[in-house]
């Protein structure tokens, strides 16, 4: 009997807001336990929820990014459950009007053009972390993240394979990464996933029973868990190994196996109900067409228009890795009209110190103008590519404060002179102390002229561009030239 | 509602009754259910759900993150708390 | 007698009380339950800052049910209070019945205020919701409840309320300034001079609540007003839909007390669900867990929608009907407590009284709508009408007076 897969998945996603959802404490991961904490978020008595406008406008972002019908009327409601990661012991959610329905993903595993559907996208806040101290046998609670807007994005059963879920996530990532959504790292837990998955002989259209594993973090470890769980509802079916039931899993990695978790409520024991405390968001035509205005088009459009452009692939591709990265090469294209020279900066150069940093490229903070403006600088021969490296470091290091290269060259004495008599008392002094390249170079051999280019360029100190150099040595060494 | 139901209920809600309080609670239940025949006998087909007695809309602040407490101002009262962390018995999965 | 839970030491300025469910840094915080008992706020709530800033000085908190739903306080954890007669009255009422401050602020959950000030002859108002900020009390019922005031008298109670006025954006459901200012204002006087009156749940009450009733009518009809028996069937439905919604609403609120976070923890906590049962258990007092199971079941998957949902419509048809009303009367004339006195053996006879004694307070919270009580008696005006119901109870109480 051959068999087929039917998973469906839910995808959360935490908004790159500056603060949480329901109150003002920063949204900031990584940090030391409990510091981004007030009497909201730990749960304690007073305090009213009002709501981020941000993270709507994000949640809206989302629901158009994935062709989404936005719910011009959308409110938040209460789900009720005990655990120590949820201080209030509710959370505030979204299910009776979410704020985005019915959308489509397209995606590509490899074999042609698939439309996954989303049933839904809605807000709701994130519960917080727990530290198991094996030691004391005590749980740790940090309520960092508690109440961080989240997305959860919710498909339809539409999806056949690991490959399939696999290609579904990126294009997931890469579409909400490039609408400046989330940054959707799976390795900090900004994106995580729930697979709900179920198996069904070939062509029944009896859908099998449905195990969810929750909290998913990462994309290989997604393919071995699929693998594993689509192994074992088969062993079941046909060996009757096990006895199939609808419940939630948690996937050890490590083990390479899924276990059972300790029996939590059942959807229907969440008490979902309006939260009095919060008004319906009524989403007008201004603020609907505010959201549209700003969306970034597709990646693959925009890399198309990068090549257009004249970029490789391999730039259109890095660049359209990260909005961040395409703002920053249409602002310094649009200054300095050297479409290769922008991307070949932005990808070599900046890359390098955001990764001698620490940083990611989403962390770019230079302005796209000012590395045009200096792009141009070197392309004008104004300034040498050595010394405009050290202009990009200054920049970097000026940390978002503005830094004019022109007048930064200028004044540290980085602008080249291309005086043509300092340049040429130079070649004198250098060919007079190399006759023998010289001679060499002129009896033909054309490798010769290289170590007296190299001389010169270093006595020069930058102060001629090496085309000018070139052309003032050959016809110093052949007059006739 | 039976005992049945009532002892799924104080699971759900982290709650344990005496047998006493059961009894109590469950003729609580019946009285108001009897009471509900004044909700039944009002026709609500086409009425609209109000969950807000105001009609205000989009009350929303602006994204701007601010920290006004400290974390042991925050944990002063905790029962039990340890190098900055809630402290609970140990969660299973 | 158990009126103070906590006492300032130093009073400055015009001495107010705050019922024991508005928070402040300065004295514990308790909402009548052993699970906050000494627990202390990082923060003042709103109407603390604006008493303060006209002038009011905060002299204590007062004792107050367990959570605030309850008949007259007598769920506290902390003890109850009894007039000479050994009736139950609330802490609020026999505070101000010795002199000592001016007015009490507290929340209305589920009128016990209003009750109270009917039982004594003081005076309550229950502002149009929104028009006080919420910030910084322990949400209890959040669609219905609202701050509230009780005084002497109509004067100073205006004069406590029009301080706590105000748009508060810490407060998502509260109203602009504008519409904050027309609560705090002088007071517009009702033109149509006609009240009407809730003719079913006046013919439930006793004796002294229907003279009391009595007393209204002959001085409004003296004052110049037209008094009109309506319908109130409706109005009465206002119980049972706002009996599902005050559990519901009082269930997931309180769910945040489980002895992680503050407050009161079990001895026996072995295990997290040890923690939560035995704290939640040990802590919270035989009404309030009744309470908690009932509003629990009113959301569960089967009942949602014949009991939660249908409550919210039901909301919405006493809103109209109350609506209707208002484009003939200026207000709606009824009491605030059916009985006149509540004895000790009420509540032994029946713990779970305060689902019961709300049938007139209950349209008052499941609406919005403002409402006061003088005299023994609760008028309910539309939205914003507060001053005019005020300006008309303190006519009443000088009435009373000169008779």
């Amino acid at each position: 009997m051959r068999y087929e897969t039917v998973i469906g998945l839910e995808v959360h996603v935490e908004l790159a807001t500056d603060s949480k959802i329901f109150c003002s404490c920063a949204n900031r991961s990584g940090d030391e336990q409990n510091t981004h904490v007030c009497p909201a978020c730990c749960g304690m008595p007073g305090m009213l929820p009002v709501t981020n406008k941000r993270a709507v406008d994000l949640g809206m972002t989302a629901g158009m990014m994935l062709n989404c019908h936005i719910n011009r009327t959308t409110t938040f409601d209460k789900k009720s459950y005990y655990y120590p990661d949820l201080p209030c012991s509710y959370q505030t959610t979204q299910w009776f009007s979410p704020v985005a329905v019915n959308g489509t993903v397209t995606i590509d595993a490899g074999n042609g053009p698939k439309d996954i559907r989303i049933k839904q996208i809605h807000m709701e806040e994130d519960a917080g972390k727990l530290v198991h101290d094996t030691l004391s046998n005590t749980t740790l609670v940090d309520f960092n993240r508690t109440s961080v807007p989240l997305i959860e994005i919710v498909s339809q059963p539409d999806l056949s394979s690991a490959d399939e879920v696999v290609a579904y996530l990126e294009r997931l990532r890469s579409l909400l990464r490039f609408a400046k959504v989330s940054e959707c790292r799976m390795e900090l837990g900004t994106m995580r996933c729930d697979v709900n998955l179920s198996v069904r002989p070939e062509g029944s259209d009896v859908l099998g029973v449905r195990t969810e594993m929750k909290n998913m973090n990462s994309i290989s470890a997604i393919r071995r868990a699929i693998a594993y769980e689509v192994d074992r509802h088969i062993d079941a079916i046909e060996n009757g190994t096990e006895v199939l039931v609808q419940e939630t899993r948690r996937w050890d990695d490590e083990k390479g196996m899924s276990f059972a978790m300790r029996n939590k409520e059942t959807a229907g024991d969440y008490r979902y109900f309006p939260d009095p405390n919060v008004m319906p968001i009524v989403i007008d035509d201004a603020w609907f067409n505010r959201i549209k205005d700003t969306l970034p088009p597709f990646p693959e459009v925009k890399k198309q228009q990068l090549i257009d452009a004249g970029l490789t692939e391999y730039d259109a591709d890095l660049l359209t890795q990260s909005r961040v990265l395409c703002d920053c090469f249409d602002a310094a294209f649009a200054v300095s009209g050297l479409a290769k020279e922008c991307a070949n900066w932005i990808a070599t150069n900046c890359l390098a110190v955001l990764k001698k940093n620490g940083q990611t490229m989403d962390d770019l903070a230079l302005s796209g103008t000012r590395l045009g403006e200096l792009v141009k600088l070197v392309g004008d021969g104004v300034v040498s590519n050595a010394n405009a490296k050290k202009i990009l470091d200054a920049m970097f290091e000026a940390e978002g404060a503005d830094l004019d290269p022109k007048a930064y060259a200028e004044v540290n004495d980085m602008v080249i002179s291309n005086d043509a008599d300092a340049v040429m008392d130079v070649i004198r002094a250098i060919v007079a102390a190399n006759q023998k390249d010289a001679d060499d170079f002129r009896g033909g051999n054309e490798k010769a002229i290289n170590p007296l280019f190299g001389k010169c360029m270093k006595e020069l100190k930058g102060n001629c561009t090496p085309q000018q150099l070139r052309e003032m040595l050959i016809s110093y060494l052949v007059p006739s030239a | 509602m039976n005992k049945e139901v009532l002892i799924r209920l104080e699971k759900l809600n982290q709650l344990r009754l005496t047998d006493e309080q059961e009894a109590a609670t469950l003729a609580f239940f019946d009285e108001r259910e009897a009471e509900m025949t004044a909700l039944d006998a009002i026709d609500t087909t086409d009425v609209v759900r109000m969950v807000h007695v105001m009609p205000l809309e989009n009350v929303l602040r602006e994204d701007v993150a601010s920290q006004p407490f400290t974390r042991e101002a925050l944990q002063a009262g905790a029962p039990a708390a340890e190098d900055g962390y809630w402290q609970v018995p140990r969660t299973v999965d | 007698m158990s009126i103070y839970i906590s006492k300032a030491q130093d009073v400055a300025g015009k001495a107010v009380a705050l019922e024991d469910l508005v928070l402040t840094t300065a004295l514990p915080t308790t909402g009548g339950s052993r699970m906050l008992e000494g627990y202390m706020s990082l923060f003042d709530a709103e109407v603390v800052g604006k008493l303060e800033a006209a002038g009011f000085g905060i002299a204590g908190k007062v004792n107050v049910g367990e959570f605030g739903f309850d008949v007259l306080g007598e769920t506290s954890y902390f003890g109850t209070c009894a007039d000479a007669e050994g009736n139950v009255v609330s802490a609020t009422s026999a505070l101000l019945a010795e002199g000592e401050v001016e007015a009490v602020v507290g929340l209305d959950v589920n009128g016990a205020q209003r009750r109270a000030a009917a039982l004594s002859g003081q005076v309550c108002v229950k502002p149009t919701y929104g028009a006080v900020s919420r910030f910084g009390t322990i949400a209890v019922a959040c669609s219905g409840e609202t701050v509230c005031v009780s005084a002497n008298s109509a004067e100073v109670a205006r004069e406590v309320l029009a301080a706590i006025a105000g748009h508060d954006d810490k407060d998502g459901t509260s109203l602009p300034e504008a519409r904050c200012a027309l609560v705090a204002g002088e007071s517009a006087p009702f033109e149509r001079k006609k009240i009407a009156l809730a003719q079913g749940l006046v013919s439930r009450a006793d004796d002294a609540t229907k003279a009391a009733i009595a007393r209204f009518v002959e001085f409004a009809e003296a004052a110049g007003f037209a008094v009109e028996e309506v319908d109130d069937a409706v109005l009465e439905a206002a119980r049972p839909a706002w009996n599902v919604l005050m559990s519901a609403e009082l269930c997931n609120n309180v769910s945040r007390f489980d002895g992680v976070k503050y407050g009161y923890r079990s001895a026996n906590a072995e295990t997290i669900d040890d923690l939560y049962t035995n704290s939640r258990t040990e802590a919270f007092g035989e009404v309030l867990k009744t309470a908690i199971l009932y509003g629990s079941e009113m959301l569960s998957e089967e009942n949602y929608d014949k009991m939660y949902d249908k409550s919210l419509r039901v909301r919405r048809v006493v809103c109209e009907r109350f609506a209707q009303i208002f484009a003939e009367y200026d207000a709606v004339l009824l009491p605030a407590c059916l009985k006149a006195a509540y004895a000790p053996a009420d509540f032994e006879a029946d713990k779970f009284l305060c689902y019961k004694a709300n049938d007139c307070t209950a349209p008052a919270s499941i609406t919005g709508l403002p409402a006061v009580v003088a005299g023994g008696v609760q008028l309910v005006g539309p939205a914003f009408s507060d001053a005019a119901l005020l300006a008309l109870a303190g006519q009443f109480e000088t009435a009373k007076e000169v008779r």
